[in-house]
């Protein structure tokens, strides 16, 4: 089989593929995983959540359990989006050696659903007192916070409203009369900042809509203290492309990061476990005789192991990273197409031209690898597309029982976290569709094109 | 003829267990010890609760006393070939020794009992579900060979295809989420509802409950069941002999469901109790996620609570029924396909 | 001599993806009650194609394209598959397949399967059947105890005897043989073509007998078809063909010449030179010009008929004359 040959017979098989439907499909929807894998820093909203997946400190700013943002569409209840706040002005006073400096937020209310929260964040080095208060469309002034606190190189000052503003919130309401029988623990400070509140009317969350005034008071009292920059963002009720989960991690971030390893660790095992695997069937049957049969005894030992239970047990003995997983997959999926090849080999076996080539003088090794390999290689290909799904949901199914590797970002990490998290009981359905159906895609893509190899090589499943 | 095929069949597969479970057991060896030291040690504790005030010196020389009793007891104090190998006989005999943690329905420890329980259970859920499976595939399948290449076939091929690479207890989770919880058709999980009702209210609960997890498995089962009785109904309809078949004047009827049938069914019939093999091995999570009472979730709670000898009595259990299962298979596979059964020249 | 069977510009083509193969193209030929018609030629001339169409079970995607088919006076040309499966194959015009090994369904004992095949077209009791069957696998030289074998525990030449006796039980007025005894050893396949031969004497049956090989041919038939490209270029006795004066058809003779002979000194052995025609685009005129030594410029324009150049000889070629 020389480099001549082996390209006219891809060209002949080439031909054949572009004519079965789903194979094409297949290679477009392969393409597309493979410029996700390429395009990912583009791709991802937050450029470390591959390093920095269990880092809480990470993600703190965004909203826990919300869901995406384009759910907005599909609802009358239009819900509050994460977004920067524009500083509508920001002065520095002096009044002698103290400086204040003043910065006023404007937000611009328009949905039914209040954002989760309202995050001050600064950084710089000093000791400065914060004063915090909001100044509402119905023309009601609250203070939010007073109180010092410390900013230093590397460690920003960041005030979370929703937490730290409850009982102002709730004093609020109290003193418009508006808070009997309500207790404090089932009420949220953003719920209440930005709902309409009636004198001596029990409080039920109602959006105010209109724009809201921000003001942050930093009140600097020695001289080297300094404040090097200042934000505000809206902690919407719903974020991003996916959502977020209950740990407040971007799940598109979660899923576009997962798709290298599913690839990985598909490709991997399968590319791995199927050269075994068709080496092992070709030696097996081109040497023939007692080495035959022994070489099929450790077969039938192999084949008679039931993989996922093992799989698991040296999971949980052992602990192992994920190289370790897929090598230890490989050993399991080796013995796959070792039946078909072995019968393919015994086929190619009887051809004159092996005969001749031993007549030659050719060795063993030379007449397997150069002679009868490279005849198989096309199922091969075929064989291997169609491991690469099984290698994918084995992981995802150790990682969902808490075997994975926690280093790496896997689909099946996301959706372990989902089942601890109880989505599937809070109806968080945007934690628990798209990881999984991620993995049913690249199943799929797989499926699509190996099928399509499969149909081309296997004469038997040729439809006239 | 076909006895011998059966015996060495069955041998073999003896054989191949005695050998894996060997191997599982030098493999967690250490592992398995550390827990019986442990479990020895809490023993030897409870016994000193039952003792009156001994000194403390007493005290000490009963413990390394008890401890010595114990490890001749189970061979801890010999060189480690020997103690791998009475680890793999008592495994073989069934004696599994005691879980850390979980009991029995009947509060037993015994971890052989524990598993034991659980084996109907899972096997319930799987095989209706196959059955199931099995008639919806087999009967597309045929429809599929029938009309190769046609609308059906395709369109199903194209099913198939989707539902290759799908997580079955993804499926579960989704369909959990949309009729245990949106609309609240079934009921999200368990055996039975508890308290667990009486006489045929009882049979009519387990039914209900069994509803969800067998659908899932079948929604994703039997394209593949359909697709497989498709090729080989195909390969053997381009068979020579079906021709022969027809040009001697039998009905199309009696070709398609006697001839080509009765030769498709020693591969179909094997390879979908091989499917239904791997499914039962593989659902753990499965289990998990229905919260079902069976192997697969005793794996996983046993996971939880890194209860060590439940796992590897579990394993071993599961290894055990899986190559009956295969040697099963083999024999049915004999027994179908008359080239085996009568033997002759093949 | 009347007819049993007569074939009239039978044409049988494959409707395929890349084009209309014309694997039978207008042939007409006639068997007599009692004689073996043999039918030559190189593989994919057509033949076994011939046999399949006089069954009317084209294999797909080919169909019959025009011609008509007359079995023991009934045209069966019109019937439709319930009644060619009814009422002829199998009770007027039978086949014996190619690979006989291969047509016997592998999971049904033989007892089974003839059994089944008597039935579908015999109201008979199950007595009868099983004696009926008996008489016939005697007949072809098997014990009727094989009724309880499996197809794989039979070898090769048994197999084809079955094949032979299953051909034959429903007593069809003509019995196709498509190389019943291609795949089979020397010595079996002498006792299958005696077998053929005796048989053919006691129940006075009607043969068509599809062979590439022409020694067989010589032994077996009374007349002989030559094919050559899905058309019949010479039609001969065996005496015609085979005798002192031999045939005339430039293909009909290089066959022959091509055989290598037992006691004649061989020197080189000769062949035709080129290969068969495409039969999606066959050549104009005779099909044949391309590799005849005698072809001449008519033959590349004009297709030559079948004329009788001496009684029961006809032949299609430019070249030839009456006798």
């Amino acid at each position: 089989m020389r480099i001549g040959e082996m390209k006219s017979s891809f060209n002949e098989f080439w031909g054949e593929f572009r004519k079965v439907k789903s194979g094409m499909i297949g290679l477009v929807f392969l393409g597309l995983f493979l410029m996700i894998l390429f395009f990912e820093p583009l791709l991802l909203p937050f450029e470390q959540a591959n390093s920095r997946w269990k880092d809480i400190t990470y993600w703190e700013d965004n909203p826990a359990s919300a869901a995406p943002q384009w759910t907005n569409f599909f609802s009358s209840k239009k819900s509050s989006v994460s977004m920067p706040l524009e500083a509508e002005k920001k002065e520095v006073k002096n009044a002698g050696t103290i400086r204040i400096i003043e910065e006023t937020f404007l937000y611009d209310y328009q949905y039914d659903a209040a954002p989760s929260d309202i995050i001050f964040r600064a950084s710089g080095q000093a000791n400065p007192t914060v004063i915090i208060s909001v100044e509402r469309p119905d023309g009601k002034k609250i203070d939010l916070l007073r109180k010092p606190l410390e900013v230093t190189q590397g460690k920003d000052l960041r005030i979370a409203i929703d937490k730290t503003s409850l009982n102002e919130a709730y004093n609020f309401l109290k003193s418009m009369d508006a808070a009997t029988g309500l207790s404090k623990q089932t009420l949220k400070t953003t719920d209440i900042l930005f709902s309409k509140v009636e004198e001596s009317v029990v409080f039920t969350p109602q959006a105010l809509k209109g724009e809201y005034r921000i003001m942050v008071s930093l009140i600097l009292q020695k001289e080297t203290d300094v404040i090097e920059s200042t934000e505000m963002k809206v902690a919407g009720r719903v974020q991003g492309i996916l959502g977020t989960d209950n740990s407040k991690r971007d799940i598109w971030s979660g899923v576009i990061a997962g798709v290298k390893w599913a690839m990985l660790i598909g490709l991997l095992t399968a590319l791995i476990s199927v050269s075994i695997g068709v080496v092992y069937g070709v030696m097996s049957a081109y040497l023939g005789g007692w080495k035959d049969s022994l070489m099929q005894r450790i077969f039938e030992i192999f084949i008679s192991v039931p993989m996922l239970p093992v799989l698991i047990v040296m999971s949980a003995v052992f602990k192992p990273n994920i190289w370790m997983i897929i090598f230890i997959m490989c050993i399991f999926y080796w013995v796959g197409p070792v039946k078909t090849v072995r019968s393919m080999g015994l086929q190619i076996k009887e051809e004159t031209y092996i005969e001749a080539s031993r007549a030659l003088g050719a060795s063993n090794t030379r007449i397997i690898f150069k002679h009868m390999v490279p005849l198989l290689i096309p199922y091969a290909f075929a064989s291997m597309a169609l491991n690469v799904p099984g290698a994918i949901v084995v992981e995802a199914t150790l990682s969902l029982l808490g075997l994975g590797d926690p280093n790496i970002v896997t689909w099946g990490q996301i959706l372990q976290d989902a089942h601890n998290g109880g989505a599937m009981l809070s109806g968080m359905w945007w934690w628990v569709v798209p990881p999984g159906m991620a993995i049913a895609f690249m199943g799929m893509t797989f499926a699509f094109v190996g099928f399509a190899m499969d149909k081309i090589l296997n004469p038997k499943l040729k439809t006239r | 003829m076909f006895w011998k095929y059966m015996l060495k069949r069955v041998f073999y597969g003896i054989l191949i267990y005695i050998i894996l479970i060997f191997v599982f057991s030098a493999l967690f060896n250490t592992v398995m010890e550390q827990t019986l030291r442990g479990q020895i040690d809490e023993e030897i504790r409870g016994e000193l609760m039952a003792l009156d005030n001994r000194s403390s010196q007493q005290i000490q020389d009963f413990i390394e006393m008890r401890r010595a009793e114990k490890y001749a007891l189970y061979r801890l104090d010999k060189p480690i070939f020997e103690r791998i190998v009475w680890r793999t006989w008592s495994t073989l005999t069934l004696n599994l020794g005691k879980s850390s943690s979980i009991r029995s329905a009947a509060g037993d420890r015994n971890v052989w009992a524990i598993v034991s329980e659980k084996i109907p259970r899972t096997l319930i859920l799987f095989s209706s579900a196959m059955l199931i499976d099995i008639i919806i595939g087999i009967w597309l399948g045929l429809k599929k060979a029938q009309k190769a290449g046609g609308v059906l076939d395709k369109s199903t091929s194209v099913g198939t295809m989707v539902v290759f690479g799908m997580p079955s207890w993804w499926l579960g989770m989704i369909l959990i989420m949309f009729f245990a919880y949106t609309i609240k058709v079934f009921p999200s999980g368990g055996l039975h509802a508890t308290p667990p009702p009486e006489g045929i209210a009882f049979f009519l609960d387990a039914l209900y409950h069994l509803a969800l997890p067998v659908m899932t498995l079948v929604v994703i089962g039997f394209w593949g069941r359909a697709f497989l009785t498709r090729n080989i109904v195909l390969g053997v309809l381009q068979d020579d002999y079906i021709m022969a078949a027809r040009a001697r004047g039998i009905p199309e009827r009696k070709v398609l469901y006697g001839h080509t049938m009765r030769t498709s069914a020693p591969p179909i019939v094997t390879m979908s109790l091989l499917a239904l093999l791997a499914s039962v091995s593989g659902n753990i999570v499965f289990e998990g996620i229905f919260n079902w009472p069976g192997m697969g979730n005793l794996f996983w709670f046993a996971l939880q609570q890194n209860d060590v000898p439940v796992l590897m009595g579990n394993l071993a259990i599961t290894t055990g029924l899986y190559i009956c299962g295969l040697v099963l298979l083999d024999l049915v596979y004999g027994l179908l396909d008359p080239r085996i059964k009568v033997g002759g020249r093949a | 001599m009347d007819n049993i069977l007569t074939v009239d510009n039978l044409k049988l083509y494959y409707y395929t993806s890349k084009g209309v193969v014309k694997a039978v193209d207008d042939i007409s030929f006639s068997l007599n009650k009692g004689e073996t018609l043999g039918l030559v030629g190189e593989s994919g001339c057509g033949k076994t194609t011939t046999g399949f169409a006089l069954l009317k079970m084209p294999t797909p995607p080919g169909k019959i394209a025009g011609g008509k088919i007359v079995v023991d006076g009934i045209d069966i040309t019109p019937l439709r598959e319930n009644e060619m499966r009814r009422n002829i194959r199998w009770e007027k015009i039978s086949m014996v397949f190619q690979g006989a090994m291969n047509t016997l369904t592998p999971v049904y004992t033989i007892g089974k399967q003839m059994m089944e095949t008597l039935q579908e077209h015999r109201e008979m009791e199950r007595d009868e059947a099983r004696k009926r069957i008996e008489k016939y696998l005697n007949l072809v030289g098997l014990s009727g105890d094989i009724v309880k074998r499996y197809p794989h525990e039979l070898s090769g030449g048994m197999k084809q005897r079955i094949a032979i006796a299953t051909a034959l039980f429903l007593e069809p007025k003509v019995i196709i043989c498509d190389e019943p005894t291609t795949a089979l050893d020397v010595i079996v396949q002498a006792q299958i073509i005696n077998l053929l031969k005796d048989l053919k004497e006691k129940l006075d049956l009607s043969f068509i007998f599809i062979t590439h090989d022409l020694a067989t041919e010589a032994e077996v038939s009374d007349r002989i078809a030559v094919m050559y490209a899905g058309k019949i270029v010479e039609i001969g006795t065996n005496r015609q063909i085979y005798g002192e004066q031999g045939p005339c058809h430039p293909y009909t003779r290089n066959l022959l010449a091509a055989t290598p002979r037992l006691h004649a000194k061989v020197n080189e052995l000769s062949f035709i030179p080129g290969a068969p025609p495409d039969l999606l685009e066959p050549p104009s005129g005779c099909r044949f010009h391309p590799r005849c030594h005698l072809a001449m410029d008519k033959c590349k324009e004009e297709e030559p008929p079948l004329i009788e150049i001496e009684e029961e000889h006809m032949v299609a070629c430019w070249r030839c004359e009456k006798r």
